[in-house]
């Protein structure tokens, strides 16, 4: 009687959540696959009623999906921009864990606070911002640059494009990610420290060849949201737009998307372009996860 | 709160070796600090354009305070007879609601995954996994036309709904509940005859409390500031949340300009109840349950 | 990884988490009863989406007097994902029983079957409006699709204080304007005449169709595109020009740095529409009574015509159930003296009505202009000189691709002929394989 109980009670237990995310998931991704199987054909003018209707596609948004040259060329530039991110953010996010974590630290509780503190900025608030930071005639930083007689460099255009946007998000993120990072180092037992410092470690020297390793499974953890979130960047570039020349509707991937289902109105092949990068997401995800199971864990797990 | 009390043990045990390094701490301290000049220089600059007027804005040196602040308050609290405070009570209920039964729908996820063996628990967590895979860019329309195949579009739970599922949640729940909850302790609860339903709520849920706490800052801070979901969902602008209502003000058309004033003054009304919830609620921060989780 | 979680503080986690229960019943209920709202029997209610700032003074004033119809406003921001929002909305069946729609969205919204034909309740309505206007609400067809709202005919605005000071001449035609560019840059290199903005396709739509572009036209059954016609590359070239010889700003518009170049005269005209005066009062406000409009400059000297940029009309949706009352509504809106006052006055539209152009709401000039007094005599006589305009069923595909390839031309400085043709390609193409049948 007891065992059958506890043999149910999973069952009982995960039943909401199976239940919400059957009908407010897995329905939509569904019907996002349907989608990316139909294809609205007009004929004539368009104009009188019944001159629209929706019929199978086949695979041809798919087909047109990866035959477009702009969607690599997004994915060209979201390389780009995550190879200046991720690195960056996530080194700063490792110092300053470690400094946090360092014995003489003063105003600890202040800093912490306030490097975290963007984390609960809004996209929408922190591009508009930044954008007030970046342009020329509205940003003190060009006019301390002015007043020295000297001119910035121009973040809205060109490859500076990148370093703006790397930095909103570098701004965003990394006091999320130190705090992962110094959680994890507040974890490990001091008196791996102690017998290091008796053999004369010094304290960069312990911080390198003790601290870093023993945090290495945060590191491989915060690189892998970084690295989702890099494959699905849309907000800042989405907003950083109308303030420049310099960021086509097509930057990133799921701008391409929005575009297509916002701008066109054609859900049909942005669904498609979704499970694209849904599945090289998947792929990349899958595969990191392998690379740094074998990497982080290859002596201690079974 | 594991912060403070490692942060206490550690620094009573080494007494004579930090007395030592103490001197010196002025490098790690400024490199910190120049840290928070870069992240508090932005927030600092809101602060200050928040009080210029509407002619001072882009005429007066960026970093002078302005004398407009009570005037720009004034007029959006003004605007539309008091839409902004709806927006921000809109909000507090998407976030507030949403995050809770999240952490709920998690917590309880999270405890079964952890604590129970049962065929197709593999599958359905990664599944359930699955699920942050999909860019919610092009999951926003199929779920706006199935909601109004139900009647529920421009509804509050139209929007509540939604966020109330997170599979990143529910992966940390589960995380949480493996390490927080011993066997032996459910084991006893059994022998005694306690029901299943009863150890969940009596013994595992508080145990799994300051995790879910975690897992409920997280999506509360999601929710508060999501866009698109609400931005797709509702027509009804008493509905919205803040960022959709301050998008409304950034875009009137060509011959209404943006709204610059009232926008960054709302922008900093927006991001001040996280800033709050943050602070009161900052020592329960869980995040090193996310460090352990590589491994598992 | 958990072994220093304190277990003292269950307690108070354990408290935490029943206030979180609580907060979350009090949330449900308060959510269940705020979304329970229409009434099956009494006055009839209607939605209006719009983004018009403003419109719910107006409203009231029609909720005083009809009593049995009652509208509520509800404000969207305007933008090219709005259409999106309406074409879904109606697609599942619950789009709102009125929008606002600008002229240039009709066609697809037409397409799309969100729109009603109102012809029947509110056809009489056409010798209300100006031919151009009136032919864009029912596409050229029999039927009606939205009562136009305003309009926005292209002018010239300039500081008359900084125009004096460099000794340059109003532009009477785009020879006479590329000379004060190139004037003003060489009397102060830190000043620029206006920008080009890649960012507003609408106004460069309006350039066009003062030089008498035709974009999209019918023939019989089938679409003619025609986005790089003859008189849009004259358009594409003069601009082109004068960004690539440095005589105008490249950078877009409405963006800070924009508002902050014409408070501060750092950008001493603009080219743009009746409604700028309200744009310069928030952008500009220091340069108020320093601001003067005049007639566009035109291609030939003598010629009179202009384009325009942005105006909007008032559509019932299909998806109404009270049709009637909504055309109703909308015809009033646009049309009574009282309504169209109110607009002027609350929601600064520059009224589509004939009549309402020269009527008392406008009788005298806006206050930023407050030294041009008979800024609204002129402002009817130049609307009058309005182009037509001629608009397809994928402008959002056609604009969407214009700030993509205008962006690029004007940031690197390159042809903007080239940038044309990707323009006019993109959208032909996009009509083709959306299975439009496109002659040409």
């Amino acid at each position: 009687m007891a065992a059958r109980r506890v043999r149910s009670a999973p069952y009982l237990f995960i039943a909401p959540a199976v239940t919400a995310f059957t009908l407010l998931l897995a329905v939509p991704i569904g019907y996002a696959l349907y989608l990316s199987l139909r294809e609205m054909r007009i004929t004539g003018l368009g104009l009188g009623p019944g001159a629209r209707a929706e019929r199978w596609a086949g695979l041809a948004n798919y087909s047109a999906a990866l035959r477009d040259h702009e969607l690599l060329a997004g994915a060209g530039r979201v390389l780009v921009y995550g190879g200046l991110l991720v690195p960056v953010m996530l080194g700063l996010a490792l110092v300053f864990g470690l400094l946090l974590d360092a014995d003489r630290t003063r105003l600890r509780a202040f800093s912490r606070i306030a490097i975290f503190l963007p984390y609960a900025v809004p996209g929408v608030v922190a591009t508009l911002l930044w954008g007030f930071l970046y342009l020329p005639t509205t940003s003190p930083g060009y006019y301390v640059l002015h007043q020295l007689g000297m001119s910035g460099p121009q973040l809205l255009q060109g490859n500076g494009m990148y370093v703006a946007l790397a930095n909103i998000a570098i701004w965003g993120g990394t006091g999320f990610n130190m705090i992962v990072i110094y959680t994890s180092l507040r974890s490990i037992p001091a008196e791996l420290y102690e017998a290091a410092r008796l053999d004369g470690a010094s304290e960069f020297q312990i911080a390198l060849r003790i601290k870093i390793p023993m945090v290495l499974p945060s590191l491989v953890l915060t690189f892998f949201f970084s690295l989702i979130a890099t494959l699905q960047v849309f907000a800042e570039p989405m907003n950083l737009k109308p303030l420049t020349n310099g960021i086509s509707s097509t930057w990133s991937p799921l701008m391409k998307v929005y575009r297509d289902a916002f701008t066109r109105g054609d859900i049909y092949s942005a669904s498609a372009t979704s499970v694209v990068i849904a599945f090289v997401t998947l792929a990349v995800s899958f595969g990191f996860l392998k690379l740094a199971g074998r990497r982080a864990y290859g002596e201690d797990n079974s | 709160m594991t912060i403070t009390t490692a942060e206490r043990t550690r620094a009573v045990a080494p007494v004579t070796a930090a007395k030592q390094r103490r001197k010196g701490g002025w490098i790690p301290t400024l490199g910190l600090l120049a840290g928070a000049v870069y992240t508090l220089f932005p927030v600092l600059w809101v602060l200050i354009a928040s009080t210029k007027s509407i002619d001072q804005l882009f005429s007066t040196f960026t970093l002078l305070p302005g004398s407009g602040l009570f005037t720009n308050l004034h007029q959006l609290s003004a605007y539309r007879g008091g839409e902004f405070w709806q927006w921000m009570l809109n909000s507090a209920l998407y976030a507030g609601v949403g995050g809770a039964l999240s952490a709920l729908l998690s917590g309880v996820t999270g405890y079964a995954l952890a604590k129970y063996r049962f065929a197709g628990r593999a599958a359905i967590f990664n599944i359930l996994l699955a699920g942050v895979l999909m860019p919610p860019v092009v999951l926003a329309v199929p779920q706006y036309l199935l909601f109004a195949k139900a009647g529920l579009a421009d509804s509050y739970w139209s929007v509540l709904l939604p966020s109330v599922i997170s599979p990143y949640g529910i992966y940390l729940a589960r995380i949480y509940a493996a390490g927080a909850i011993p066997d032996d302790v459910l084991e006893a609860g059994r022998m005694d005859g306690t029901s299943e339903w009863r150890l969940f709520r009596s013994v595992a849920l508080p145990m799994m409390a300051p995790g879910l706490i975690t897992v409920f800052l997280f999506q509360f801070v999601a929710i508060w500031n999501n866009f698109l979901l609400p931005f797709v969902m509702l027509g009804d602008d008493h509905k919205f949340p803040v960022t959709v209502g301050l998008y409304t003000l950034l875009l009137q058309g060509a011959n209404a300009p943006a709204l610059y004033t009232l926008v960054i003054t709302g922008a900093l009304l927006s991001v001040l109840p996280l800033i709050a919830l943050f602070l009161s609620l900052q020592r329960f921060w869980r995040l090193d349950l996310l460090s352990g989780a590589v491994k598992s | 990884m958990f072994s220093d979680a304190p277990r003292g503080l269950r307690l108070a986690l354990g408290l935490t988490s029943a206030a979180v229960a609580a907060m979350l019943v009090a949330g449900c209920g308060s959510s269940g009863s705020a979304s329970s709202a229409a009434s099956s029997s009494g006055p009839v209610h209607l939605t209006y989406w719009a983004w018009a700032p403003g419109l719910d003074q107006v409203v009231s004033l029609w909720n005083k007097s009809h009593p049995n119809i009652q509208v509520t406003v509800e404000k969207q921001a305007q933008g090219d994902d709005l259409l999106t929002k309406v074409i879904t909305a109606s697609k599942a069946g619950s789009a709102p029983d009125l929008v606002q729609a600008e002229y240039q969205a009709l066609p697809t919204l037409v397409s799309n079957n969100v729109l009603a034909d109102i012809s029947a309740q509110d056809g009489s309505a056409a010798s209300t409006f100006a031919s151009g206007i009136w032919k864009q609400v029912t596409l050229g067809t029999n039927a009606v699709y939205a009562i136009p709202q305003d309009s926005g005919p292209l002018m010239f605005y300039y500081r008359t204080d900084l125009f004096k000071k460099y000794g340059l001449t109003v532009p009477t035609t785009w020879d006479q304007f590329k000379a004060d560019a190139e004037k003003l840059r060489a009397e102060d290199s830190s000043k620029y005449l206006t920008t080009f903005s890649a960012n507003d396709a609408g106004l460069f739509a309006g350039l066009a169709q003062q030089a008498g572009a035709q974009w999209w036209t019918t023939s019989g059954s089938s679409w003619k595109v025609s986005l790089d016609d003859a008189a849009t590359q004259k358009v594409a070239s003069f601009w082109g020009g004068l960004v690539k010889e440095g005589a105008i700003d490249n950078q877009p518009m409405y963006t800070p740095a924009w508002s902050k170049a014409l408070d501060d005269g750092t950008q001493i005209a603009w080219v743009s529409a009746v409604w700028a005066p309200g744009v310069l009062s928030s952008s500009a406000p220091s340069g108020k009574g320093k601001w003067a409009m005049a007639p566009l400059p035109q291609w030939t000297a003598g010629q009179n015509v202009t384009g325009s940029w942005g105006g909007s009309s008032t559509a019932v949706s299909a998806d109404s159930k009270n049709k009637a009352a909504a055309a109703q509504f909308a015809l009033w809106l646009n049309t009574d003296p009282q309504a169209v006052a109110a607009l002027v006055k609350d929601s600064y539209v520059y009224p589509a009505a004939t009549d309402a152009q020269t009527g008392g709401a406008l009788a005298t000039a806006p206050d930023y202009l407050s030294n041009q007094p008979d800024f609204y005599t002129q402002a009817a006589k130049i609307a009058a000189t309005t182009a037509p305009a001629a608009w397809g069923p994928n402008v959002n595909t056609a604009y969407s691709a214009f700030k993509d390839a205008f962006g690029k031309a004007a940031q690197n400085r390159t042809d903007f002929l080239t940038a044309l043709n990707t323009v006019q390609q993109t959208t032909l193409a996009d009509m083709k394989t959306q299975g439009f049948t496109v002659s040409g």
